[in-house]
């Protein structure tokens, strides 16, 4: 009898802020136990590494150090080129230029729900990681925070069947909403008409509508647009740019830069 | 009413099924992960029903909950109902031979999962994908292990 009128408190009161801490307190604990299990096998792997051989490290260094040559040489373009957009933005009088701020964090598990596409990441509230930030992939945007610990945190992933965000065509501009499709390699974006320019292998961005994710990172590529004569609506499917269930290393956005979130007026 | 006897064992043994959902599996395998805790929790209402009931299935919801960060609540119903039947008839229950108990284990599982994901379609959270029926089967499987190693574990602390 005390349990049913607990579960039906806990819906009534189920936005309440002192009910929400539970799980947040929880999340910590989650993960504090989730590395107690794993200990055994962190342990090996490092013990593991230790043994690495001279020759495969002093590899790795030469590759690295070439990557980090070319990614270098990269960031010098860029660099001029934000100072020229900073130029024109004042020239515009638009909104000041803050660098986006990113905290680097390390994915600790998975979700043991199947149905969600949800991951544990090390760093928290006291990270100053907030619900809502956006998560970035090496290779492009991976999901954003939805519960934060203290020291952990809980993000869903774009390919969470519940997830949606707004996207741009790259090539053509094209609004849309890509929505995750429960499958990790998997974006579906619906309700294009089926007259709509979109292409198989056209880069999706996020848009930075909605004011959720900031403007320009790379979300997917689109894989293959349907076309069935008759239907109003194409079918396009896209994968993520960055491999969702690969690598350990994220990044979250913890201070968007304020022209990122609204684009300045298209001229 | 009898004193109760070394209750721990009832409680570490539900911990322990929790923290099962805690071991890494990869996320193409991760719907057969067999439900250990609620096989548990079971089997503690089939053998001890005056000390397990539906309390400790709500407990064993909310801690699911709390462990997967879904909303409070969205398992504890399924099992609480699903501890409910098992108290009406775990007389006849306790008289069957291990495969029919492994079906009932698997009609209670489908049921507690039923009411769970007609819950989630209620408050917006993601359905279960179909392949999530494969992990029911995987637990009814694990039914045979868990029953023997729990019964194992009662006879050898005394639990009563």
């Amino acid at each position: 009898m005390l349990s049913v009128v607990c579960l039906v408190s806990l819906f009534f009161l189920r936005d309440h802020p002192r009910l929400l801490a539970f799980p947040r307190g929880a999340t910590d604990a989650v993960a504090v136990t989730a590395q107690v299990i794993l200990a055994p096998v962190d342990g090996w792997n490092r013990l593991v590494q230790s043994f690495q051989s001279r020759a495969a490290l002093q590899d790795e260094v030469f590759r690295l150090r070439q990557e980090n040559r070319v990614l270098k040489g990269q960031t010098q373009r860029l660099v001029s080129l934000l100072s020229e957009n900073a130029r024109y933005k004042a020239l515009l009088n638009s909104a000041r230029d803050i660098e986006d701020e990113l905290v680097a964090a390390q994915i600790t598990s998975l979700s043991p729900d199947p149905a969600r596409h949800v991951v544990m990441l090390d760093k928290g509230s006291i990270d100053g990681l907030r619900e809502g930030q956006p998560v970035l992939g090496a290779e492009g945007l991976m999901g954003q925070i939805v519960m934060v610990g203290q020291h952990n945190s809980r993000a869903v992933l774009i390919t969470d069947s519940a997830h949606a965000l707004p996207v741009q065509v790259n090539r053509s501009g094209l609004r849309a909403i890509a929505e995750g499709s429960g499958h990790i390699d998997q974006l579906v974006i619906r309700h294009l008409a089926a007259t709509t320019d979109i292409r198989v292998g056209d880069l999706l961005v996020t848009s930075g509508l909605g004011g959720r994710f900031p403007h320009g990172y790379p979300v997917a590529r689109v894989t293959d647009v349907t076309v069935s004569p008759g239907d109003a609506f194409a079918v396009v499917n896209a994968a993520p740019s960055s491999a969702l269930d690969r690598g350990r290393f994220v990044l979250v956005v913890v201070r968007e830069s304020a022209d990122s979130i609204q684009p300045g007026p298209q001229l | 009413m009898n004193k109760a006897h070394a209750r721990w064992v009832i409680y570490l043994t539900l911990g322990f099924a929790l923290v099962w959902m805690l071991l890494p599996f990869s996320i193409e395998w991760r719907s057969l992960r067999p439900d250990i805790a609620s096989l548990a929790l079971f089997y503690w209402v089939l053998a001890l029903p005056h000390r397990v009931g539906i309390t400790t299935a709500f407990a064993v919801g909310i801690s699911q909950d709390l462990i997967e960060g879904a909303p409070l609540g969205l398992s504890s119903p399924g099992l609480m109902l699903a501890t409910l039947l098992l108290l009406f008839s775990y007389q006849r229950i306790r008289q069957y031979d291990l495969l029919q108990q492994s079906l009932v284990v698997l009609v209670l599982l489908l049921l507690s999962a039923g009411i769970e994901q007609w819950l989630r379609n209620g408050v917006n959270v993601t359905v279960m994908p179909l392949e999530a029926l494969v992990g029911l089967l995987c637990s009814t499987i694990c039914w045979i292990p868990v029953r023997a190693i729990l019964r194992r574990s009662r006879r050898y602390y005394e639990v009563y």
